[in-house]
């Protein structure tokens, strides 16, 4: 969480609002926050520590490990309608890519904007498709990969 | 809970499952809900607890 916290204002620039949630209780969340996130990054993590005791919600998003008790690393990015856009679920072991959340932010923003889609690994200022019939069988000609 | 029962599991495309939980939010505690935040880009991150770091 704290690496979130740390470049948070990358999001909220993007008009994100950021939720982050476990099992703990809101007590808990509120001793990290003082006795150590506070200390890792300035002013402690600046979104809403949702705590989800029992796993409810952690179920609801299929994230919820029965056996550990614990809701396992995803991340979830919802439109404005409210529609889940894009769903991240990882192993215990390996931590989330924080450029790779903004990269697939700043992309859904711009399909959203533009209904423009997005080849693979596109960043802001590259090269969108425009489908059709004419694209099909064609994108060899258009766009390369990487481009 | 299962599917047949109509209970709401998440999936790209489809709507996010609403929920009310109690926060810690700036210092103080308050229920959040997520259908509140509807209308805006969210994004939920979930862990698997409090002082651990990956």
């Amino acid at each position: 969480m704290a690496s979130v916290a740390a470049r948070y204002q990358e999001l909220k620039d993007l008009d994100v609002e950021v939720f982050s949630c476990s099992v703990d209780s809101q007590f808990t969340h509120k001793i990290w926050q003082e006795q150590e996130l506070s200390k890792m990054v300035s002013g402690g993590v600046p979104f809403p520590m949702l705590s989800d005791t029992g796993g409810r919600v952690g179920k609801l998003y299929g994230v919820h490990d029965e056996e550990n008790g614990v809701n396992i690393r995803g991340r979830f990015i919802i439109d404005p309608d409210g529609i889940i856009q894009a769903m991240e679920v990882l192993t215990p072991p390996v931590g989330r890519n924080f450029e790779e959340l903004v990269r697939q932010v700043k992309a859904f923003q711009h399909v959203r904007k533009t209904g423009e889609p997005t080849p693979a690994g596109w960043q802001p200022g590259k090269k969108t498709l425009q489908p059709g019939p004419d694209l099909v069988g064609r994108v060899w000609e258009v766009w390369k990969i990487g481009e | 809970m299962s599917c047949e029962e109509g209970v709401n599991i998440a999936r790209v495309g489809k709507k996010a499952p609403d929920f009310e939980t109690n926060a810690f939010v700036e210092g103080g505690f308050q229920k959040i809900r997520l259908s509140d935040y509807f209308g805006k880009w969210i994004v939920i991150c979930f862990y698997p607890g409090d002082f651990t770091f990956v």
